[in-house]
């Protein structure tokens, strides 16, 4: 199969009008995620006791759950259906003994939903003060591997490349966020920030990274390989040269992470979801974020003369 | 087949077979387990599957794959030490006032939610208030004695105490745990003052935050290891004859009960006729009639069992007096009597039966028949180092007194040290002036015999009393090493100072949640990875293929890597393997992808195979380079499931510059090397 033939796609010519769009709605969807309660916020970075619950036959609703627990003497609990139906979380604020609460909840719902049986799934409770360590520990971390990735790509390149990756990561990882922020509230899947999700991230960054480096080495090669020409058609030239690579990958990953999304169960769905709208992101970016931002340093910032783009006729 | 050929045949074929010898132990463990999870209902039958395949199967489970908590249900606790609680128990009581009580509060407050010091900031806010230590911390005896500023020594003391405090909280879950026989209880120090306790397979939460937070309980015990020791043992065998009997491992015929009477008969006699010297009378098996004669090796050992239950499990070691050389013996168709009444015994009881020992001495029939002043009681440690060859460790087992001749509350201080003539490593230890008076009371009644120091039930050393101590100072040798004076150092403390934890992290998944999310996960991996390698097949023919054969290595690679080195597959380490894939699959597709343009450029097989490979070369490394630098900091400052992740990642990046690189390589090397001038690797047909 050869699916994608030799192309000559002209990518650049749009590429400041994409850029804007793109970081326009990235920046307009971060601000949306700061109105208050938009972000959910798992109980790894607020605190608190959180326990997940199966009913049996599936006869309690939402509000059900939540009157009786309530009677058991958490009125201010959080519930949230999740999962296949008949599972809920409940959240209480109490940062006590997390299997106290949850054998006093589980015994509860048990005594209200008599005809049902109500099976404790799992149960968490951490400490405000754990919860805010764990928040520093993951954002220093991710703050120094940007920051290697930054060195090595300036190293192996130029500046001007490894500042384009991070902006271009930066981007994606602000969208992916936005985005996963905003799907939550469609409740279909639990796409809570938690510690484990950070892990989702950290694999679109890495994925991104990837995709990058892909076109900045065709770039390069190029640069050897066709002296004298502008960086605009350089970066046209690689884009389209690598493009046949970036969809096959993209697609071959993409639906691999799609069969996780439909039967990963519980545990995995949400974690695919993320890093699918991630990968597509990034794949994106490589194009419209990355190399526009590329040209528009080398332009603006160091003033080099980037050239027009003279598309050869095919 | 030239040498070439062999070195790229082999490339190909030994991190095959590596990576299958890495996970063989996994894969016979889950075999192992299932098949014993199916004897689970009938003891018997579990109990000679256990003494069949007890040892590989415990091997096995150390070299498998570990699944995380969250993959595998289980319960997660963090533990603080509480600093200010202990300062406030370092306090003489009678001294705390208001202002003692504001200054704790105004540190707790401070100190909550942020990252400073505890001590530090009750020291500055101690010095604040204008107070002098002194007034309310009792200083020890030796720093009174060495003099200097007592102020600075108090504060040594309370530094010394913070920073020990976790040790010795440590070592008292960890043996309270073992007790319980959790298997595969993971305990780790987390920075200063943290304690991690993974604990799969818990049954009852409850219980176990109760082990983990009731206090300590030091005490120590004379010892007493006399004749009427065996004679206790053999009323717990007779005990337990009874119980055992009615379970279903031993079957009553006819013929067993003859053989017992003949048993009985034989030992009486056996008994009348051994009334000789001590060290001869030891061994008296060989003299008596052996009621098991003629019976075949696994039906004496079965009888055995069944009419020794509790004292086959001990070798004894006697020895006339100080001065003569200890020997084996051990206790079976033998009587109390059997035994010279002077003479120094030991008991040792081998690692693989102890569980079992234990268990039996917590019945309660079994403590009945122990004599109201006697106890029974085991070390905490293995004798000597620990054996690495897998031969098995033996405990020893004391007789002490059942009330304990002092309780540790009255240890103020302990610490190791080193014994200035000898060099050898000792602890000092120091006692309260009312304990003092007892404990040279006791030792003075006591030279020449041993005592005990136990804590939550288990001796930790049992030193012989060389005399009298008096005015509370002990020095306590006999420690093989430095490390085991470390121990007991801090377990006599655990009597002073009772180390205040609160739990500041507690998860408990599910078990149901953890076998739902294992099925669902590995089912759609492995459909995820399916659709990739068919993907593969069809995109590039049979590069692709060549391509799957790098991606199935590479995963397995992954996961034999990880068991390999000890690691735990949790949630975010599958997203390592995803990212990890995800890349080895780019790396194949940008190879072929150059190899096309090469062949489209009219170039022949041999040529577009190297300058494929050649070409992007510099992407693979540069990209997976990129990631494998960043893990870096990753695992040093990221917490649990991030450093999960990064552990995955870089082993599975680092293993994709491999498989993708060098295994794909010399299988295309092969194939040109066959002289073909063809491949498909799913370019259009050139004419």
């Amino acid at each position: 199969m050869d699916l994608i033939k030799k192309t000559n796609i002209d990518f650049v010519s749009s590429r400041v009008a994409i850029f804007r769009t793109s970081v326009i709605i990235t920046l307009i969807g971060l601000a949306a995620t700061f109105l208050p309660g938009m972000i959910d916020l798992g109980i790894d970075f607020t605190g608190g006791t959180q326990i997940t619950v199966k009913f049996a036959n599936q006869s309690a609703s939402a509000d059900q759950v939540r009157v009786a627990v309530g009677s058991i003497g958490y009125g201010s609990a959080e519930i949230k259906s999740f999962g296949s139906t008949g599972e809920y979380l409940i959240r209480v604020n109490e940062t006590g003994r997390a299997s106290e609460i949850s054998a006093a909840i589980v015994a509860g719902l048990q005594k209200s939903f008599a005809n049902d049986t109500v099976t404790l799934l799992g149960a968490d409770n951490v400490d405000p003060k754990v919860s805010s360590e764990l928040a520093f520990d993951s954002a220093l971390s991710l703050f120094l591997a940007t920051i290697i990735i930054l060195l090595y790509v300036a190293f192996r390149f130029q500046f001007a490349y490894g500042l384009s990756a991070i902006v271009a990561l930066a981007h994606d990882v602000v969208l992916a966020f936005v985005i996963s922020v905003l799907f939550n509230k469609t409740g279909l899947l639990n796409l809570e920030l938690s510690i484990n999700s950070l892990a989702a991230y950290l694999t679109i960054l890495g994925y991104s990274i990837n995709d990058k480096v892909v076109v900045f080495d065709r770039i390069r090669e190029n640069r050897e390989k066709h002296k004298g020409m502008s960086l605009v058609d350089l970066v046209n030239l690689s884009l389209n040269e690598t493009l046949s690579r970036t969809i096959i990958t993209g697609v071959s990953v993409l639906a691999a992470l799609l069969v996780m999304v439909f039967l990963g169960g519980d545990v995995l769905e949400g974690f695919a979801f993320t890093m699918f709208i991630g990968i597509v992101i990034g794949t994106f970016s490589s194009i419209y974020i990355a190399s526009a931002f590329l040209i528009w340093y080398s332009d603006r910032v160091q003033h080099k003369n980037v050239g027009e783009l003279h598309t050869k006729k095919a | 087949m030239s040498s070439k050929t062999w070195s790229k045949w082999l490339l190909i074929l030994l991190p095959i077979v590596a990576g299958a010898y890495l996970l063989w132990p996994t894969y016979n463990y889950y075999r192992m387990n299932q098949e014993r999870e199916g004897l689970l209902g009938d003891s018997a039958a579990l109990e000679s599957w256990d003494l069949a395949n007890g040892e590989d199967f415990a091997k096995a489970r150390n070299a498998r794959l570990k699944l995380g908590l969250d993959l595998r249900g289980g319960m997660y606790v963090t533990l603080e030490v509480d600093i200010l609680k202990l300062i406030e128990e370092s306090a003489d009581p009678l001294s705390v006032d208001e202002d003692f009580t504001n200054i704790l509060e105004k540190t707790r407050a401070q100190t909550d939610n942020t990252d400073l010091d505890v001590l530090d900031t009750y020291l500055v806010n101690f010095r604040a208030s204008g107070k002098s230590l002194l007034q309310y911390f009792p200083l020890s005896s030796s720093d009174e004695a060495k003099g200097g500023d007592p102020e600075k020594a108090i504060e040594e003391k309370l530094r010394n105490d913070a920073a020990g405090a976790v040790d010795q909280a440590m070592e008292v879950i960890r043996q309270r745990i073992n007790k319980y026989d959790l298997s595969e209880v993971n305990i780790q120090k987390q920075g200063a003052r943290r304690i991690a306790i993974e604990l799969p397979d818990v049954k009852d939460e409850k219980e176990i935050r109760a082990l983990i937070q009731t206090t300590a309980r030091l005490e120590f015990k004379r010892v007493m290891m006399t004749r009427d020791l065996i004679r206790t043992f053999y009323a717990i065998d007779n005990v337990l004859k009874g119980v055992v009997a009615a379970e279903p491992v031993v079957d009553t015929t006819a013929v067993d009960s003859t053989a017992k009477a003949k048993d009985t008969t034989a030992i009486a006699k056996a008994d009348t006729a051994t009334k000789d010297t001590a060290a001869a009378k030891v061994d008296t098996s060989k003299k008596n009639a052996n009621p098991y004669a003629g019976l075949s090796d696994d039906e004496v050992a079965r009888r055995v069992k069944r009419d020794y239950p509790f004292s086959y499990m001990l070798t004894g070691l006697f020895a006339q007096s100080e001065k003569s050389s200890f020997q084996n013996f051990d206790l079976v168709l033998k009587k109390a009597e059997d035994f010279p009444e002077q003479g120094i015994y030991n008991f040792v009881v081998s690692g693989t039966v102890l569980p079992q020992f234990l268990k039996y001495l917590e019945r309660a029939d079994v403590k009945r028949a122990i004599p109201t002043d006697l106890d029974i009681v085991v070390a905490a440690r293995p004798e000597g180092t620990p054996a690495k060859d897998g031969t098995p460790e033996f405990y020893n087992v004391y007789g002490v007194v059942r009330e304990a001749d002092l309780t540790g509350d009255v240890v103020t201080e302990a610490f190791p040290s080193f014994d200035q003539s000898s060099n050898q490593p000792m602890v000092l230890m120091e006692m309260t002036g009312e304990g003092g008076e007892r404990w040279a009371q006791i030792t003075g009644a006591n030279i020449g015999k041993r005592i005990a120091i136990i804590l939550d039930g288990r001796v930790y050393s049992a030193p012989t009393v060389q005399n009298k101590i008096t005015g509370g100072s002990s020095q306590i040798t006999g420690a093989t090493s430095p490390e085991e004076a470390n121990l007991l150092a801090v377990v006599l403390k655990a009597g002073a100072l009772k180390a205040p934890v609160k739990i500041i992290e507690e998860r408990v998944v599910g078990p149901s949640l953890g076998e739902d999310s294992i099925r669902r996960g590995i089912t759609s991996s492995i459909l995820s990875f399916a659709l990739i390698v068919l993907f593969m097949l069809a995109y590039y023919v049979w590069g692709g293929g060549l391509a799957d054969i790098a991606l199935l290595m590479n995963v397995l690679l992954v996961v034999a890597g990880l068991a390999g080195f000890g690691g735990t597959l949790s949630l975010p380490g599958i997203a390592g393997i995803i990212l990890s894939t995800a890349m080895a699959v780019d790396a194949n597709i940008l190879i072929f992808e150059r190899m096309r343009e090469e062949l489209y450029a009219g170039k022949t097989l041999k040529v577009a195979i190297d300058l494929g490979f050649e070409k992007a070369w510099s992407a693979i490394i540069d990209s997976n380079l990129t990631n494998i630098l960043a893990t870096i900091p990753l695992l040093i400052w990221g917490s649990g499931p991030v450093r999960g992740f990064a552990v995955t990642l870089l082993v599975g990046a680092v293993i994709t510059l491999f498989t993708a690189v060098v295994v794909t390589r010399a299988m295309f090397t092969l194939i040109a090397a066959s002289g073909a001038t063809t491949f498909n690797i799913g370019q259009k047909r050139t004419a």
